[in-house]
């Protein structure tokens, strides 16, 4: 039963439950190529449970995930990385004692002829420190690319761990609060950043602020309490009234 | 911070590998008798402690373990010259071997395992092959151990015999350059910086596709190997062996070294090593209960730096 065609990443009624708590409520989503989906909801909605599980870090209750067609429920997470499915995390995961480079020359690496080579030296393989240079370039992590990843500014440190995301040359790309805890200036590098790689990349954004998401986003879907209550477009779920009472109800 | 750094952090720890290699090489030729078996005993550490390295400094793998490959290594070297009438070089290769299977047979079971329970599993199977070398004295000797007659090595038309104390000293730091040079290729190659990026977060590196099990399994079992030929070296410039060489001292022997010298650094495990050897040595003969003052060292190290003696000297800046 492969999704048809152009359909990247799809969930068929993926359950997850925590002992009595129902994480996540038979929620059907799928993300078509170029696409860049939002993700909304208030606290507990699911939001970061859905990611998650189809990263493959939780094992959904019921529910299958397929990437390209392919099934990839019951795989680990480092073969759902191979397969082209990458993600930030919310409280930003970075090597801390790793410059910037070399964070990034990591994910690089995966994609290269023999990853676990142990006899030549990294810095002689061209086609990984060119790729390397290119995304320090490109994400303007360039002029810090030296620093150790734990000297960074927390918002240079979210902005790094999209870098390292995108290292390894994801189909999708899933971003788990990429602005959260960062400072408005900072806010405004990410969204530029996020801004640019949309025009190439399939990306899911889970977000809190609305903002981002009008703005980004062709889609957005809105969880609550596990389950799906509204998808559509920036538009028509800023006026849809359910979103208004359970989530932008709160902010007001 | 200026560009370029990493570059200059590497070269301290190299400069400090050249520095050793070239000391040791002089100091063979003027060191009087007593002090050259002190030094061939430091480089022989030096290889169990770089080894260590590669377990816990760069995957963050803290073993109690190693007593085992050390053990296995000694013996592996014993059994084959003993039994198998190899020469020298063969019986080492032997200690690799057996490093390799045990590291294989205890990895295979404790990899997977996080933190506090991978110590513990490592430290059971040190005391499981403590029990049964001690216990099996037909086969190891126990306590009282097996001596060996050295075959001679032969390179060629040349032979040398490693009775002879300086051959024995040039034959140990070759050993100790060959491994350094190998580890340190290691450290520098892909598969080195994904050990460290184990060692930082282990998670993320599963997200990024890597199979973070299958990594820390190999550099756990690369570092029995160089503890096992650490044994090898050790049971051959004895030429002996005993089940003393499964006992604590050589798990807990690399912590401390690797702790003082710097994890993740290679040669900083390796000057451990030395300071440790030396303390060791002077003090203990003058004060029983040396092993206070130890603890008392370690501490007052780490005090000032959490990353050791070279840790501390490569994380400042050199302009």
């Amino acid at each position: 039963m492969a999704p048809l065609n152009k359909k990247l990443l799809e969930t068929v009624s993926v359950t997850k439950r925590f002992g009595g708590l129902l994480a996540l409520d038979s929620v059907s989503y799928s993300v078509e190529e170029g696409e860049v989906r939002g993700i909304i909801g208030p606290n507990g909605a699911g939001k970061t449970t859905f990611f998650n599980v189809t990263t493959g870090e939780l094992k959904p209750t019921s529910g299958k995930i397929f990437l390209k067609g392919e099934d990839i429920t019951d795989l680990s997470p480092y073969s759902i990385c191979q397969k082209g499915l990458s993600r930030t995390f919310q409280l930003t995961l970075v090597f801390p004692e790793m410059s910037v480079y070399d964070s990034v020359w990591v994910g690089v690496n995966l994609r290269t002829r023999s990853p676990w080579n142990p006899a030549v030296p990294a810095g002689r393989i061209v086609d990984a420190r060119r790729k390397t240079e290119e995304i320090c370039h490109w994400m303007g992590l360039w002029e810090k690319r030296e620093e150790l990843a734990c000297n960074l500014s927390y918002g240079d440190q979210k902005v790094l761990e999209i870098a390292m995301a995108l290292s390894t040359e994801p189909s999708v790309l899933l971003l788990d609060e990429p602005t959260q805890g960062v400072s408005p200036k900072e806010t405004d590098t990410i969204m530029e950043v996020i801004e640019r790689l949309s025009k190439h990349m399939t990306i899911v954004l889970i977000e809190h602020s609305m903002d981002v998401v009008l703005r980004l986003c062709h889609v957005i879907t809105v969880f609550s309490e596990g389950r799906v209550i509204a998808e559509g477009p920036p538009e028509k779920i800023s006026k849809n009234e359910e979103v208004q009472r359970i989530y932008l109800g709160e902010i007001r | 911070m200026n560009p370029g750094r990493g570059a200059e952090r590497k070269s301290v720890s190299t400069y400090f590998a050249l520095f050793f290699l070239l000391l040791f090489f002089v100091l063979g030729f003027i060191l009087p008798r007593g002090a050259r078996s002190l030094v061939i005993q430091m480089m022989v550490f030096s290889i169990l402690a770089m080894g260590y390295d590669l377990s816990l400094g760069y995957t963050k793998q803290c073993s109690l373990g190693h007593a085992v490959f050390f053990g296995g290594g000694a013996y592996g070297a014993i059994f084959s010259i003993l039994y198998l009438k190899v020469g020298i070089l063969p019986s080492l290769i032997f200690s690799l071997l057996g490093g390799l299977g045990l590291g294989l047979l205890t990895g295979l079971i404790s990899v997977r395992l996080t933190e506090a329970y991978f110590v513990i599993v490592t430290a059971i199977f040190f005391s499981v092959f403590h029990l049964l070398a001690m216990d099996m004295t037909y086969l190891t000797g126990g306590d009282d151990g097996l001596s060996i007659k050295l075959p001679r090595l032969s390179l060629g038309f040349v032979k040398f015999s490693l009775y002879d104390q300086v051959t024995n000293y040039y034959f140990v730091l070759l050993f100790l350059a060959l491994s350094y040079l190998i580890l340190k290729r290691i450290a520098e190659s892909p598969m080195g910086k994904i050990f460290v990026s184990i060692r930082e977060n282990e998670k993320r590196v599963q997200f990024l596709g890597y199979n973070v099990y299958r990594y820390k399994l190999v550099a756990f079992v690369l570092s029995a190997m160089f503890t096992a030929l650490s044994g090898g070296l050790y049971a051959l410039t004895l030429r002996y062996g005993s089940a003393d060489f499964f006992s604590f001292y050589w798990s807990i022997m690399p912590v401390v070294w690797c702790l003082i010298g710097g994890l993740g650094t290679l040669t900083g495990p390796w000057i451990g090593a030395v300071i440790m050897s030396l303390f060791q040595y002077y003090v203990s003969a003058w004060w029983t209960y040396y092993m206070i003052l130890f603890g008392v060292i370690i501490l007052l190290i780490l005090r000032v730096s959490r990353k050791g003696i070279v840790g501390y000297l490569m994380s400042r800046r050199w302009t």
